[in-house]
């Protein structure tokens, strides 16, 4: 069974990505049928290009964060909802909701909560007295990025409550139960008894959200198509420009390589963190 | 009884390791040729998935890619004009293949590159010249013949003449203006006439903004694409510049510094919120949150058709004038008119032409569809009858006489689609940072002379 998958993995995975490594070493505008090779030269051009390192520094931030802030929301609320019982369970199921919403849903939701004048999230912090002057979320440099990110930890923050709870489940209740012999305050039950639990948890779930967000277009492209300049724009949203509104997909290729072995790279640690959670 | 073959198979192999190998080898084969038949079906798929021009039940079929299939505004709209030109050419059956106003472009692009592309399509602005880029639009000069031709504003012609060779005819007419709200104006304590030059309009978007600071002063289109250069081109052209001239970079002038100046203003002063696509003011507009923007003639229709305003309380409130200028007192505007183009590939080139002419000339088209569902001006040179009457209002009067003849050209071309974002960001950055407008005009600058290899 495993030649005809490796066939058509082949011919869906290998190909486009030789192909891209391919196109990466020429000049290959899609407007014109002439394509020249030449070298390097788009790898040097990349070097030199300011807009590749913000967005590869705006992919950084966004992933991080994302991934971070997501976490700790996850954990928080996994830690509160650890010991709802009968129907308050329904609560955590409540919880879970913003996953199972689609993430162009999730991003119309929060560019109208960030609107500048008449958003949600303004009138709130204005009646809040926490600003004194509208926010401009969407619409500034300074921003945009932020809030791109909120909505992003919003919506993945589930997930993290999903595989903390499972996580959670499989601390063993005699260790529990041998620290509240000791009087164990509530924190240190946390930090030193539950936090360990969830080491292995915390490692895979954010390895996974780093290659998710690392690949995360349609949240970003919905609420501020990279803007206002190049604020909001990650490797995804520069690649996409370069190779669909630019029609420069030589350039846009050699992005996407750095991208891939960025990937990879991450993508090899993920599976040795795997395999050593395995052994 | 066996629940099923496949079940069935791995038990037998289990049990007897000596059959893997015959048994084996048949399964893998069944399965290759399996996944060889799914890879081949969904190749041909892909390749006959936008064709099926040529002919269908003896008759000839035109596909069209376009936009107005694909919005909700103008989908009853084209899909009559659809039904009423099949009605009238019974041999000819025309297939819509409705594709996002964002994505036509690079997917007729990628259509290109793939050797599948529709017979007609719709296009606006810089596609025209990306496409024909590409060389697969075909020459219209032996379609467009003398009578169709003398039927057509000449400029509106012209602007589908690319290097001496017609490749576009203009279907719906639609330049930029400013809208003013007479309303709004008369409540801020103002003269309800349009400004003259851009000094006035801040004069007046000063006055508005102090009076009602929640209403949207002045609506303008800041996004990073190439509509949003188009929109904003004619602005720059009124401050004495343009951020390029063929592939040589000419941002970093005085000139591009005033208008990037005047963007600074409109966003830090609160008249206008940055990086907002034009269509965004006009629903605001029909509540009359909106005292000024530059936009095509879309706005009666949003503005009737959310807040139900007759004619005449529209014209009440509204008005529309050219953008105003800058020093040297002349106007400019820049067209969004809707093109039709014919593909090289296409198999019934005659039923095509028959049909976009239907489209951009005829009678029932312009009176059915590019009146009632873009609110845009037909090509024609000389309207009569029951569209002249149509055209006998204020906005459409205004639009003929005062804005169209006022219609540049942007610098459209292959170098457009590789400049458009430098210079947009730079225009985004002069609205949203606080970095000073010099290192921004020439950050533009040196942008370009790197994108357009000049």
């Amino acid at each position: 069974m495993t030649l005809p998958a490796l066939l058509i993995l082949a011919l869906v995975i290998g190909y486009p990505i030789v192909r891209a490594v391919i196109i990466s070493f020429y000049h290959y505008p899609l407007l014109n049928p002439q394509h020249n090779f030449i070298g390097a030269d788009n790898y040097r051009r990349l070097v030199d290009d300011p807009v590749f390192w913000q967005s590869l520094q705006n992919t950084a931030i966004y992933t991080g964060v994302s991934v971070v802030g997501a976490m700790l929301m996850g954990l928080v609320l996994a830690l509160a909802t650890e010991n709802l019982q009968g129907p308050w369970r329904f609560f955590r199921g409540v919880l879970l909701t913003p996953w199972a919403v689609p993430v162009i849903v999730v991003a119309f939701l929060f560019q109208f909560m960030f609107e500048d004048t008449g958003g949600i999230t303004n009138d709130l912090l204005l009646r809040l007295h926490i600003i004194d002057s509208a926010i401009p979320w969407l619409s500034s440099s300074q921003w945009s990025l932020a809030a791109v990110i909120i909505a992003n930890i919003w919506s993945q923050a589930p997930f993290f409550l999903l595989i903390f709870t499972a996580a959670l489940g499989g601390v063993p209740v005699e260790v529990t139960e041998a620290a509240r012999i000791d009087r164990a305050s509530t924190w240190s039950m946390i930090a030193l008894i539950k936090l360990p639990y969830l080491r292995s948890a915390a490692v895979v779930g954010a390895l996974l959200m780093i290659i998710q967000n690392f690949n995360n277009f349609p949240l970003i492209w919905a609420m501020t198509e990279g803007g206002p300049a190049y604020s909001s724009t990650t490797l995804v949203i520069y690649v996409y420009r370069l190779a669909f509104t630019s029609f420069n997909l030589g350039y846009a290729s050699a992005i996407g390589v750095v991208w891939l072995v960025l990937l990879l790279m991450i993508s090899a640690a993920f599976i040795r963190v795997l395999r050593g959670k395995t052994s | 009884m066996r629940s099923c073959g496949r079940s069935e198979a791995i038990d037998a192999s289990t049990r007897h390791p000596s059959r893997i190998g015959a048994g084996g080898a048949r399964r893998h084969a069944r399965t290759l040729v399996l996944a060889c038949a799914a890879v081949s079906l969904l190749v041909v798929s892909a390749c006959s998935s936008s064709g099926g021009s040529g002919t269908q039940n003896g008759k000839q079929v035109v596909t069209f890619a376009n936009w107005a299939d694909a919005e909700q505004n103008t989908q009853p709209g084209i899909e009559a004009m659809i039904k009423e030109f099949e009605k009238e050419n019974p041999n000819i059956t025309v297939k819509s293949l409705p594709i996002s106003y964002t994505d036509i472009e690079h997917q007729l692009v990628l259509q290109v590159q793939s050797g599948n592309t529709p017979d007609v399509a719709e296009l606006q602005g810089n596609y025209t010249f990306s496409l024909q880029a590409t060389g697969a639009l075909q020459s219209l000069d032996s379609y467009a013949n003398g009578s169709y031709q003398q039927s057509v504003i000449p400029q509106e012609l012209q602007l589908g003449n690319i290097d001496g060779q017609l490749v576009a005819i203009p279907w719906t007419v639609a330049p930029f203006a400013l809208w003013y709200n007479k309303k709004v104006m008369a409540q801020a304590g103002l003269d309800p006439k349009p400004p003259a030059t851009w000094d006035e309009l801040l004069t007046d978007l000063a006055a508005i903004h102090q009076k009602a600071p929640k209403i949207i002063a002045f609506g303008t289109d800041s996004t990073n694409r190439t509509y949003g250069l188009d929109q904003n081109w004619p602005v720059m052209k009124s401050f004495g510049g343009v951020p390029f001239d063929g592939k040589d970079p000419s941002a970093d002038t005085q000139a591009m510094k005033d208008y990037l100046n005047f963007m600074r203003t409109v966003a830090s002063k609160g008249y206008t919120p940055p990086n907002k696509k034009g269509g965004f003011f006009r629903q605001p507009a029909a509540s009359d949150q909106v005292a000024f923007t530059i936009d095509g003639p879309y706005v009666k229709g949003v503005v009737q058709s959310t807040s139900h305003v007759s004619d005449a309380q529209f014209y009440q409130t509204w008005g529309i004038a050219p953008l105003p200028s800058g020093s040297d007192g002349k106007h400019y505007s820049a067209p969004t008119d809707h093109q039709l183009v014919m593909f090289s590939k296409a198999k019934n080139k005659d039923a095509a032409w028959k049909f976009m002419q239907f489209l951009s000339t005829s009678d029932y088209a312009i009176q059915n569809y590019t009146l009632k569902y873009e609110n845009s001006l037909p090509p024609l040179q000389t309207p009569t009858g029951e569209i002249a009457k149509e055209l006998d209002n204020p906005i459409s009067q205004a639009f003929k006489t005062d804005v169209i003849p006022t219609v540049i050209r942007p610098n459209w071309g292959t170098a457009y689609d590789n400049a458009y974002s430098d210079v947009m960001t730079g225009v985004q950055s002069a609205m949203t940072s606080s970095s000073s407008i010099d290192s921004i005009a020439s950050h533009i600058s040196s942008a370009l002379k790197n994108d357009l290899g000049g």
